[in-house]
């Protein structure tokens, strides 16, 4: 692929980046390419390298080693033309205290350069996308700490970017406020907004994500569709069943092949199967042969969450 | 416009409210006014240069050095509110660079210092008219005092800011150096007469040579002592400055 292309392809393209801290390594030689237009979620545990490696991204720390192209510009040659291009929601709290509401929108737009008539637009539209007309006039000071998460990330949508990295920004978000912000974050990005987004929410990452990249001791061990994730690592799913008599079912199916028995209370049983389907029957015909009415049950395919613990854990194995 | 006069903007917008400008004009006043008045008792004349001063005039003219202080103190505070709020990285993330930002506080907390200085001026001209002297020559002694007493009063915020991390720690140390700077100077009781040690120490604070270098603009009174004042008060903005910028630059974020 030519240069050209790639940099019309690609919002963010890393080859090797890494990042160390005298003998520590807290991020080691990724390689991460993020297409243009796209949320791409970036997953680890808690000290994985996620905030590092947006902190490199973002210009705020120069790498160690490795290159990085943002929006088609040398992260370590051109530091500055990249800021002036992208938006940043970082994780940690930001704002200033004396400042009302409103006038932390302005301001904002004012040190990005927005003309004050689109400043003033755009403050009134922020206000009311982020359901913070009726605190307009208070102080961040006096803000709880969802809004003013609500503010700091309104913010960042003052200026024009082609690309913006959230860093868990629905930290302290109720659900409501919480989906209005990933549904306004989806507009964005028909309107060609590129996102790179981590958080520690599995289920947000699962409803906004095009591409998921899961980082742990600062190597990048999974990267894919949400959905290719599943069928990657996910193919077990989880049966429940509720029957009326209590009985021994661990006991009863223990001879299913590829039947893990993961909870059995007596009369709610809970399985894992890579092959869901044929064990689904096989355990119905021994309950039936058994006389055991089933009242209800389920299958479940297997979450995010569940990819992604296992995974981590596969790879600290 | 340029990015930073975007950020003296942005400094300038979170630093004045109403409650900062107030202060900074009734913490003076209740000096120059209250203890200007009151102390006339105790200290009727002081002698400045080739002249004797009324000891309002005298505090009047101290509290214009003392305000650039105090106000430059607090906007100099600007980068530790900036790290304590998130808003240091934030900026940093921005279109800007820490050049940039560095420049940014400098440019605020001169004029804010100025600013003060003028405010001051204005409200203690009444006690001091009679005996002013302003002319071509000594005018720009007060505007580079001015200049110089916010940069280096700005820096030791600066310097004080980057490396406490602590809110109960930086308002120790703060309200310290405040107290020192503040009732170890000229610009509330001259040297002579006070206990030698007390008036050698007066010498060790940049408040001193800053109020008499303002007293010498305002009264017309220009001798070598003055010359000295003012080079030691330009060495020390520049060191402190120099000192201040190198810490900022080397913060991590």
């Amino acid at each position: 692929m030519g240069r050209k292309e790639s940099i019309l392809l690609y919002s963010i393209e890393i080859n090797s980046l890494s990042k160390s801290y005298g003998d520590f390594i807290a991020v080691d030689g990724i390689d991460l390419k993020v297409e243009k237009g796209k949320i791409f979620g970036f997953l680890g545990p808690n000290g994985a390298g996620k905030t590092t490696t947006m902190k490199m991204l973002t210009t705020l720390i120069p790498p160690s080693g490795g290159k990085m192209n943002i929006l088609g510009i040398d992260g370590i040659k051109s530091p500055l033309e990249i800021r002036k291009k992208i938006g940043v929601v970082l994780q940690q709290p930001s704002y200033e205290p004396t400042l009302s509401v409103e006038k932390s929108l302005e301001k904002y737009g004012m040190m990005w350069n927005v003309e004050k008539k689109i400043r003033k637009n755009r403050v009134e539209e922020l206000l009311i996308s982020f359901d913070l007309a009726d605190i307009r006039k208070k102080k961040n000071d006096d803000l709880s700490i969802g809004q003013r998460r609500r503010v700091q990330v309104a913010r960042e949508f003052m200026h024009d970017m082609e690309l913006l990295f959230l860093d868990e920004p629905t930290v302290g978000l109720d659900p409501s406020a919480r989906r209005g912000l990933l549904d306004f974050i989806k507009g964005k990005v028909k309107d060609g907004l590129t996102i790179f987004f981590t958080t520690h929410i599995l289920e947000e990452a699962e409803y906004l994500c095009d591409d998921i990249a899961i980082i742990n001791k600062g190597k990048i061990i999974a990267v894919d569709t949400p959905a290719d994730l599943k069928n990657k690592f996910g193919r077990e799913k989880t049966i429940k069943i509720h029957v009326s008599e209590q009985k021994d079912m661990s006991s009863l199916l223990s001879g299913i092949p590829d039947c893990t028995v993961e909870h059995d209370s007596g009369t709610v049983l809970t399985v894992r199967s890579s092959q869901s389907e044929q064990v689904l029957q096989e355990i119905l015909k021994i309950l039936a042969s058994n006389h055991v009415p089933v009242e209800d049950l389920s299958v479940v395919p297997t979450s995010l969450e569940e990819i992604f613990l296992s995974v981590v854990k596969n790879s600290n194995a | 416009m340029h990015e930073i006069i975007r950020l003296v903007n942005r400094n300038l917008t979170i630093s004045l409210n109403m409650g900062f400008v107030i202060w900074q004009i009734i913490f003076p006043l209740i000096y120059i006014f209250v203890a200007g008045f009151a102390y006339t008792a105790l200290i009727h004349q002081v002698p400045f240069g080739n002249k004797t001063l009324d000891y309002p005039a005298f505090i009047a003219t101290g509290m214009i050095g003392f305000n650039i202080m105090n106000s430059t103190l607090i906007s100099g505070i600007i980068i530790w509110n900036d790290r304590r709020h998130g808003m240091f990285e934030q900026i940093l993330v921005g279109p800007f660079t820490r050049a940039q930002y560095i420049l940014s506080n400098v440019y605020t907390i001169g004029i804010i210092g100025l600013v003060s200085a003028a405010m001051i001026t204005a409200v203690g001209y009444p006690l001091f008219f009679k005996q002013v002297e302003f002319n071509v020559l000594t005018i720009p002694l007060v505007v580079f005092a001015s200049i110089t007493g916010s940069i280096l009063f700005g820096s030791i915020a600066s310097i004080i800011s980057t490396r406490l991390k602590s809110s109960e720690g930086f308002n120790v140390v703060i309200n310290t150096v405040f107290l020192f700077f503040a009732f170890v100077s000229t610009a509330f009781y001259p040297a002579q007469g006070a206990p030698p040690i007390l008036s050698t120490a007066f010498y060790f604070n940049p408040l001193t040579y800053l109020v008499d270098v303002v007293r010498a603009g305002i009264f017309g009174y220009f001798n070598g002592l003055v010359a000295t004042e003012m080079t030691v008060l330009g060495i020390g903005a520049t060191v402190l400055f120099l000192v201040a910028t190198k810490l900022l630059s080397k913060l991590e974020l």
